[in-house]
């Protein structure tokens, strides 16, 4: 059993080294990438996904399409914008797709942040996360990737329109009116 | 300045951007606090932006080496899966052969089935001349020798002849 075991963990470190020619980049230059953009991709998914643990999932899937692309990327700026318009993708494939969990997707606010209970700072910063997560759970989908794009991720409207496959002189409108809408949910909840 | 902009607003994103608003922004502060469109701007801005960096700082994605072996064995099993693709199709074909087959012995054998009742038939007509066949019986007897060398050489030269053909070839 145990030669087994062995045997089955060679093969798949052979594979991992075989498997590297179908990337697009090898493993250092994806280590400083991923450094890099990890945690905005993270945080992205998880906001948008509304639920912390399905992010690390789909952070892992987000990076596997990514290294399967053959796509050429002329500047780093194109190659964070591939990145988040395949988060996009995912996040809305997972939309899409019926499931037992989604309640949680609903709700808007599992972000299970450890706060610090004595520090008041703390619980007001906390407060008004909470009020964000559930006045974003009020937007619509493309909404929310709007408006995270734009004043979290500061993208700009011509990125913002790659990622969301949208038009470039659209952006701005929707923009505008995602932003009315989510500044009245928020002074609705701090009301 | 239409309706839904403000020429102000790069200004106001940038502030926040870079962490200096509302201290040391009192003419922009001054400014939001009368312009509708900026208001909204910084109610979500401000959030946004203070969320994003709350949950960077929070999160805790897997090492970059993790994400690469995992992805790596999926690639892999990808490629084994899309190799072994046509196999299972040629698999799925042969499957199918045997049991185009076995139904072909199958109707065979219920032919044959039939041939038995012939034969039966046969014996009959046999036990009706079985005089001729004592006749026959007879001179094989006579000559009973030279017939089985005949038919043992037939049995050993058969097989010889088969294997000279095929080694040649």
């Amino acid at each position: 059993m145990r030669d087994v075991a062995f045997s089955t963990l060679e093969q798949l470190g052979a594979a991992a080294t075989d498997s590297e020619g179908a990337f697009q980049m090898d493993e250092e230059a994806f280590r400083l990438f991923y450094e890099r953009t990890a945690r905005p991709v993270w945080a992205y998914l998880s906001r948008m996904s509304g639920n912390a643990r399905l992010a690390d999932d789909l952070l892992q899937e987000t990076y596997y399409r990514f290294l399967r692309a053959n796509v050429a990327h002329e500047s780093d700026a194109h190659r964070r914008n591939y990145l988040f318009r395949i988060a996009t993708n995912i996040v809305r494939d997972h939309r899409r797709r019926p499931r037992m969990d989604q309640s949680r997707l609903a709700d808007g606010h599992d972000a299970a942040e450890p706060i610090d209970p004595q520090s008041a700072d703390a619980a007001a910063g906390a407060v008004r996360r909470l009020d964000l997560a559930r006045s974003m759970a009020r937007l619509k989908p493309r909404e929310r990737d709007l408006l995270w794009l734009a004043y979290a991720q500061g993208s700009s409207h011509k990125e913002i329109a790659e990622t969301l496959g949208l038009k470039t002189a659209s952006v701005k409108l929707l923009l505008f009116r995602a932003r009315q809408r989510l500044a009245r949910f928020l002074r609705e909840g701090v009301r | 300045m239409s309706g839904n902009e403000c020429p102000r607003e790069a200004d106001i994103l940038e502030a926040i951007a870079f962490g200096r608003w509302p201290d040391g922004c009192g003419d922009l502060s001054a400014h939001a606090a009368s312009c509708e469109v900026c208001a909204d701007l910084v109610e979500v801005a401000v959030a946004l932006h203070d969320d994003r960096t709350a949950l960077c700082r929070e999160a805790q994605p897997p090492s970059s080496g993790m994400v690469w072996w995992r992805a790596t064995i999926r690639a892999r099993a990808e490629a084994t899966r899309t190799a072994t693709q046509p196999i299972s199709v040629l698999q799925g074909i042969a499957g199918a052969c045997v049991v185009g087959a076995a139904a072909g012995l199958v109707t065979i054998a219920w032919q044959s089935m039939h041939w038995m009742d012939r034969i039966g038939e046969l014996a009959m007509r046999l036990e009706s001349r079985r005089a001729d066949i004592a006749t026959a019986s007879t001179f094989a007897t006579g000559h009973g020798l030279p017939i089985l060398v005949a038919v043992a050489a037939g049995l050993v030269l058969a097989p010889l002849a088969l294997y000279i053909t095929l080694a040649d070839d």
